[in-house]
């Protein structure tokens, strides 16, 4: 892995509007600066972000292989003890590929949240449930549908989900679900499509669960790394989540059920599907760029052409978010902002204490390193498909530079739209 | 008893100004509020102490002085006054709470502001015309200077504007009050001595054009408004609240003791073309404000069309019409004051005034939440939506001016509704929509820059769903009013249509 | 003449690429009569990839065997037949795009030793792993 060490540029300047972010990643750098600052609010974002993902994962996989068709699902996000439990592939002694040295159970921080809240008092999980002092779940499903309503985002998960294959893997499992219960199996006779769309979200669910497992140990890592003073630009912090995406891209994309302690693979191992295209890929198409309008205090209007009529054409992601209207209407990423609060490091709530309102705004504060953190990701993804289908930056060939230099240029045109934060990113007063 | 409310905040301006420059400035703003504060709680105490059964002056205080003159210290409190003096003492000590941290040159402002409160306290317990008269003068130099020193943008122009506009209405009204004792060939300024006074018809036409011109001025009516969008905007905010708030209503005041009662005949002739008039003032203003694209002025130029809501009902002269005129002086001052404040901290906080330019304050994180609600709130108070002191005041005014004057009460009732128009715009534009990325780094609003808004708010409230303690100050007084101005006149209706309200 | 898998095996050049084969259990196929174009990327391409790339694949076969099932496409395709085409269809379904440049360049990939004959096809040496996308 050379991609951080900077080449002399063989190309004429190019003449792109973000020209010198394109020189920036020609030279191996990210689309975020490489300045102290930013390094420490990213990474400090990427542990707090970690730690609910470390719940994301595991609630999304349980709900997708036990709570599955629950018709009455109100305690899917009571984890059991055994999915707490459950041994991280990527962390831990017994792990696939140990990218964390960290334990391959649920984090310890994230465990003390759960026992006490934020309110900082053991009371009943009941309580503290239902008056949201909790991990959000909500944001990780809201995740998840946007994959799922998106879909058509490139890899084969997608157009498997229709084929009468599936359809029968799912078939067998709902039948076996509801064994016994006439009024379901009416219900499944009258309405099949419902249910297995229902099923297709489920796995949907799993896909999203396999692909945080994977990122949170990564997010951990870095995090030690940098308090460890190995990580110390911003480059360096890049080339970690390459190296990462490239080490677990073989990893495979399945969904199993588990019903009456039988295993129903709805999508087996077998069928090949891996980490990188069938859920990093339309992930980050998914969220990062497209999901959805989310109604902060504006609302949109469809019919006057406010909200795109082709889904392609949606630009409602992280990469593109106002992240101003926290705390109205706009739930989703003001959730996920809400439970990364909680596990703020002290350098990053020190940090915030000293700008705009201080501790009032930390939310938003706090949504806008994510908002630079994740254009760090996307960066590092951009520069994995450029290693993984381009050439080297330091290609000795013209031609092969000139090919890389359309892709960044490519790339870097779903950015130029008037909502888009690269320009905002690159100024360290946007706050 | 009364004289304190002259006297001690005149005292304590004296002390504040002698307070040592270097003394800081956090000290010296401490210094008023506690002092204006005594004020406040010495007309508190009038309050409870005041009796309600009495619809005569009270606490009267009389002491000779320029006797050949006909001016003698005489002062006394009734329920027209009451509101108006707990109006002043409050306001003034929410702009001392108001003003900024920052203020320049403290010990001068402070003393200045203090020194209007015990000339406005002065006016409106004045039962001499001519006291009355150099209490109203007296405000005039301490304005000037508040507006021209501590003003914003073109302060200079405003503070002449505001200086000479004001002037001429001194001067109409001792024209006026001259006048009166010149037919009368009255001994003295004495007001109950005057108010038996009967003249010719056409003398106490002039008279009463004179005094009307010059109360008009002040309070003021359109077309003789125009010094007052101007003033309002360019003063500071605790100046603004404070010149909205109280010292329009010396105007009004004047109208209802000096007009009303002195000239009852010619009042009652010209009343068609005073309401007409109100209505003019009315619509005007109403219309003014929706153009607008400052929302300061916006406010100011809302101001205009409230107070012609007072002359109408003055014209009607009804008791609840009159109820309904003291409680709109009222309400009028405290949802006006609310609205000063709020657009002052908005223009402290975001820069700005510009409607096209805010937008967004609702933002529960990086806007004005608090500040943005209760800026909803004063719009539907202004606007007159019940549950609130504005809607209880307009009510009244409508409720009692439509027998007498139905198409000029039912035209000041679509005024109502253009108020909401504007609030509406001003509402929508500055604090809904979406907080713009670039500009929303606003600093906090503490809390001690809120207190003042919560004060009105909690009184507009308050006051909105239990009337009655507005209300009753000013009902025996007005009784009064009605019954000795319908001895001399045929009613336009009667008083009974009223008694739902007893 | 020797098949795809027993050159392969022959030379030094594939050890990584012989141990992805024997474990993802795609010998049989390679064996069989074929005919096959076969991508074969050396030892030095699969060193390029990140640590643990391949660690992970060898853990995951039928994820492996996608992966070098993109390297194959069926029938016998000489250099001057491949170079006559825009792309070839791998048997993994994705479609592999020739380049029209002035050396023998195999999407990123470029071709370092072509045509090297086999029993059951035919066998051309990339200098870089193929990924799909």
């Amino acid at each position: 892995m050379n991609a951080v060490t900077p080449t002399p540029t063989k190309l004429p300047p190019s003449q792109h509007e973000f020209a010198e972010i394109i020189h920036r990643l020609e030279a191996g750098g990210a689309m975020l600066p490489d300045t102290p600052e930013n390094l420490k609010q990213i990474i400090g974002i990427y542990k707090a972000y970690a730690v609910p993902m470390d719940f994301y994962w595991r609630n999304l996989l349980y709900i997708a292989e036990r709570v599955f068709l629950n018709p009455l699902p109100a305690f899917k996000y009571f984890l059991p003890q055994d999915y707490l439990d459950r041994h991280n592939h990527y962390a831990g002694e017994d792990a696939d590929l140990r990218i964390w040295r960290g334990e391959a159970t649920a984090h310890p921080e994230l465990l003390e949240f759960m026992e006490k809240g934020e309110v900082k008092r053991k009371l009943p999980k009941l309580l503290h449930h239902l008056w949201h002092d909790r991990i959000n779940m909500e944001f990780a499903e809201a995740c998840m549908r946007a994959m799922f309503w998106h879909r058509n985002m490139g890899g084969q998960f997608d157009p498997y989900l229709d084929t009468e294959e599936y359809v029968a893997n799912a078939d067998r499992a709902i039948k076996a679900y509801f064994k016994g219960n006439p009024v379901m199996l009416g219900l499944y006779k009258l309405f099949p499509d419902m249910f297995i769309e229902q099923v297709r979200q489920l796995s949907y669910y799993s896909n999203l669960g396999l692909f945080w497992e994977v990122m949170a140990p990564v997010f951990f890592e870095m995090s030690d790394l940098y308090d460890e003073g190995k990580i110390t630009t911003v480059p360096e912090a890049m080339s970690f989540l390459v190296n990462g995406i490239f080490a677990i891209a073989g990893r495979p994309i399945y969904h199993h059920v588990y019903i009456r302690g039988e295993c129903y693979e709805i999508i087996p191992k077998s069928k090949g599907f891996m980490w990188l295209y069938e859920a990093a890929l339309p992930y980050v198409e998914a969220v990062f760029y497209r999901t959805s309008p989310f109604r902060g205090t504006k609302s949109y209007n469809a019919q006057a052409k406010q909200v795109p009529e082709n889904q392609d054409d949606f630009h409602y992601g992280i990469l593109y978010a106002d992240v101003f209207p926290v705390g109205s209407a706009g739930i989703p990423p003001t959730l996920l902002m809400q439970d990364m609060l909680h596990f703020l490091p002290p350098y990053l709530v020190e940090y915030y204490q000293q700008y705009c309102r201080g501790g009032d705004d930390t939310l938003i504060q706090l949504g806008v390193t994510f908002q630079r953190s994740m254009y760090c990701v996307t960066s590092a993804v951009i520069q994995a498909l450029r290693q993984a289908l381009l050439y080297p930056l330091d290609d000795p060939n013209p031609e092969h530079l000139q090919a890389n230099r359309a892709f960044f240029e490519a790339q870097l045109n779903r950015l130029t739209r008037p909502e888009a934060r690269l320009r905002d990113i690159q100024s360290q007063d946007y706050r | 008893m009364l004289s304190v409310l002259i006297w001690f905040p005149c005292f304590a301006a004296v002390i504040i100004a002698l307070l040592p420059k270097s003394l800081d400035l956090k000290r010296v703003r401490l210094s008023a509020l506690w002092l204006s504060g005594i004020t406040l709680l010495w007309t508190i105490g009038l309050v409870i102490q005041f009796d309600l059964s009495n619809p005569l002056l009270q606490y009267q205080e009389s002491l000779p002085w320029l006797s050949d003159l006909g001016l003698d210290y005489q002062l006394g409190i009734d329920g027209l006054s009451l509101p108006l003096l707990i109006l002043n003492s409050l306001l003034t000590w929410l702009a001392i709470y108001s003003s900024r941290i920052d203020t320049k040159r403290p010990n001068l402002f402070y003393a200045l502001i203090l020194l209007i409160s015990g000339g406005v306290a002065g006016a409106f317990l004045a039962q001499n015309l001519l006291l009355f008269f150099l209490f109203y003068e007296v405000e005039l130099i301490p304005f000037y200077l508040l507006i021209s020193i501590w003003g914003g943008a073109q302060q200079g122009s405003a503070a002449t504007k505001f200086l000479l506009y004001t002037a001429t209405s001194g001067g109409l009204i001792l024209a006026g009050f001259l006048g009166l004792i010149w037919f009368s060939e009255a001994s003295s300024f004495a007001y109950d001595l005057l108010l038996g006074q009967t003249l010719p018809l056409n003398i106490q036409y002039v008279l009463l054009v004179l005094l009307l011109l010059g109360f008009g001025i002040k309070t003021p009516l359109v077309p003789l408004h125009t010094w007052l969008p101007d003033t309002y905007v360019a003063a500071s905010t605790p100046v603004a609240m404070l010149l909205g708030g109280v010292l329009a209503k010396l105007g009004t005041y004047g109208i209802f003791r000096f007009c009303m009662p002195l000239f009852p005949e010619a009042w009652s002739n010209l009343s068609p073309l005073l309401a007409t008039w109100a209505v003019v003032s009315v619509l005007y203003g109403a219309l003014a404000a929706i153009a607008q694209k400052d929302i300061k002025r916006m406010v100011a130029y809302s101001s205009v069309g409230h107070m012609g809501y007072i002359l109408l009902a003055a014209a009607a002269h009804t008791q609840l019409s009159i109820v309904g005129a003291i409680s709109q002086m009222f309400a009028h001052g405290l949802i006006l004051a609310l609205l000063f404040h709020l657009v002052g901290l908005i223009e402290a906080k975001v820069g700005t005034r510009d409607l096209d330019v805010l937008n967004g304050l609702m933002n529960p994180v990086r806007g004005l939440p608090l500040v943005s609600a209760l800026l909803v709130l004063g719009g539907m108070a202004s606007a007159g939506i019940p549950g609130l002191v504005g809607f209880i005041a307009e009510f009244l005014v409508f409720q009692g001016s439509y027998a007498a004057f139905p198409v000029q009460t039912l035209l000041s009732v679509v005024g109502t509704g253009l108020t909401a128009v504007y609030f509406v715009i001003l509402l929508n534009r500055t604090c809904f929509g979406r907080l713009d990325n670039s500009l929303a780094y606003f600093p906090k609003v503490h809390w001690d820059e809120r207190v003042p808004a919560l004060i009105l708010t909690l009184l507009i409230f308050i006051l909105g769903i239990h009337p009655t303690w507005l209300v009753r100050w000013s009902e025996p007084t007005t009784t009064y009013l009605v019954a000795e101005a319908h001895l001399s006149t045929p009613a336009p209706q009667s008083i009974m249509a009223n008694a739902e309200f007893h | 003449m020797a098949d795809i898998v027993d050159i392969a095996v022959g030379s030094e050049d594939f050890s990584t690429l012989v141990a992805a084969v024997q474990a993802a259990g795609l010998v049989e196929t390679l064996k069989s009569p074929g005919p096959f174009t076969v991508f074969a990327p050396t030892d030095a391409a699969f060193a390029q990839l990140p640590a643990g790339t391949i660690q992970t694949l060898l853990q995951n076969i039928p994820q492996l065997s996608r992966i070098l099932t993109f390297h194959v496409t069926p029938g016998k395709l000489t250099q001057a037949d491949l170079q006559a085409l825009d792309s070839v269809v791998s048997v993994e379904g994705s479609p592999i795009p020739i380049q029209k440049s002035e050396g023998f360049e195999v999407k990123n990939a470029t071709v370092v030793a072509a045509d090297i004959e086999a029993d059951n096809g035919i066998i051309h040496v990339l200098d870089r792993v193929l990924l799909m996308g």
